[in-house]
């Protein structure tokens, strides 16, 4: 088997996984201000486990097929309308996102939570808040106090990806 | 899984994918320096003319928009408390106009029609022998195909453990998911891969 089959393969796969965990109806969780879903969950685990070259592209794959107009996205939007959004930029900023959990992901969990936390928290706000600033004409104290309840989730995310992550790169399946 | 796309023949419809897709660029970027509500108001007519004219009903508009809609309105009601009334009704304006101009794109342009511009657009890459098409259109059509696997695969999961008196987890959920969904992409390279 080559392995560039594979790698199609389990690029499509995880593509898939982050729409259907993306999908699920977001959930409360206690001492969360905000409702969570799981998508950036997923990227993260793309990172982790797939490394930075087959996770950005899982995430393009991603964001392509949701901007073509399938409906992929939490709560189900689609199309060129969430790039044209105030959240477009933490959309695009998952891809760089996704490639710097790969870089960061280590050996121990500890490593893995950091890159969970540089990748797909720290990255990924770098381009949303800008963006959202930007398409909404906000100033940066006022755009970064409207993601900040996202915070705490974000943080649980990130625990439960490198925990999980950890557990499956221990059997080197992939 | 039901996309954005209309079904039609407007003069819209029949406008190349790729112009569709580098004027909604354009307009972005413009709209983006623009402050003026009565310009504003001026475009938001211009872009709901043209949403019109694709053929689109009310009802089909709402479907297509509501998702956004409750975010947009959320935007404006933060905006108004920590800003003002004039920043929030310019907020509202110019979003709600670059939204419906994506809206025209997405509902006059089919998906084969959109992945054609973007195939066209990764060419360059292509010639410097960073992407093969061929690998991105395969990637693309397995993923649409595997969504509905993958749900499938998670409420399983959901409903073994709930079976065994387990509450929702994404702890105890993610690991069984994610062996299955490896093992799975074994048997699709192999599968692949056998046909050659």
């Amino acid at each position: 088997m080559s392995v560039k089959t594979k790698d199609i393969a389990l690029v499509a796969l995880f593509t898939a996984m982050v729409v259907v965990l993306g999908l699920i109806p977001p959930m409360p969780v206690p001492w969360v201000p905000v409702p969570i879903t799981l998508q950036t969950f997923g990227v993260m685990l793309a990172g982790l486990i797939l490394g930075p070259y087959r996770a950005g592209l899982v995430v393009a794959l991603y964001v392509l097929i949701a901007l073509v107009g399938l409906p992929v996205l939490p709560g189900g939007r689609a199309g060129l309308a969430v790039l044209a959004g105030p959240t477009g930029g933490f959309l695009l900023g998952m891809i760089p996102g996704a490639i710097v959990v790969g870089l960061a992901a280590g050996a121990s969990t500890l490593r893995c939570l950091v890159a969970a936390l540089l990748g797909g928290v720290a990255v990924v706000y770098a381009l949303g808040i800008p963006w959202l600033m930007v398409v909404t004409g906000m100033t940066f104290s006022k755009a970064a106090l409207a993601v900040v309840v996202f915070l705490p989730g974000d943080t649980i995310k990130a625990v439960i990806a490198s925990i999980v992550a950890q557990r499956i790169r221990r059997l080197n399946l992939v | 899984m039901g996309s954005l796309f209309l079904p039609g023949d407007s003069w819209l419809h029949r406008l190349p994918g790729g112009l569709k897709l580098g004027l909604l660029a354009m307009l972005g970027g413009a709209l983006m320096w623009v402050h003026d509500w009565r310009l504003l108001m001026l475009a938001l007519a211009v872009v709901s003319t043209l949403l019109w004219q694709t053929g689109l009903s009310v009802a089909m508009l709402w479907s297509r928009v509501r998702g956004l809609f409750w975010l947009l309105l959320a935007l404006m009601l933060y905006t108004l408390v920590v800003q003002s009334a004039e920043h929030a009704i310019a907020l509202g304006l110019r979003v709600t106009t670059l939204l419906l101009a994506a809206l025209v794109v997405s509902v006059s342009t089919s998906i084969s029609q959109l992945m054609t511009v973007v195939l066209w657009l990764l060419q360059p890459l292509e010639r410097l022998g960073w992407v093969d098409t061929q690998r991105v259109a395969l990637a693309f059509g397995l993923t649409l195909r595997l969504i509905p696997e993958l749900s499938l695969q998670w409420h399983d999961i959901r409903e073994a453990q709930a079976a065994r008196g387990l509450s929702a987890n994404p702890l105890t959920m993610a690991v069984p998911m994610l062996l299955r969904t490896i093992r799975r992409a074994q048997e699709i390279a192999e599968a692949i891969d056998a046909r050659g």
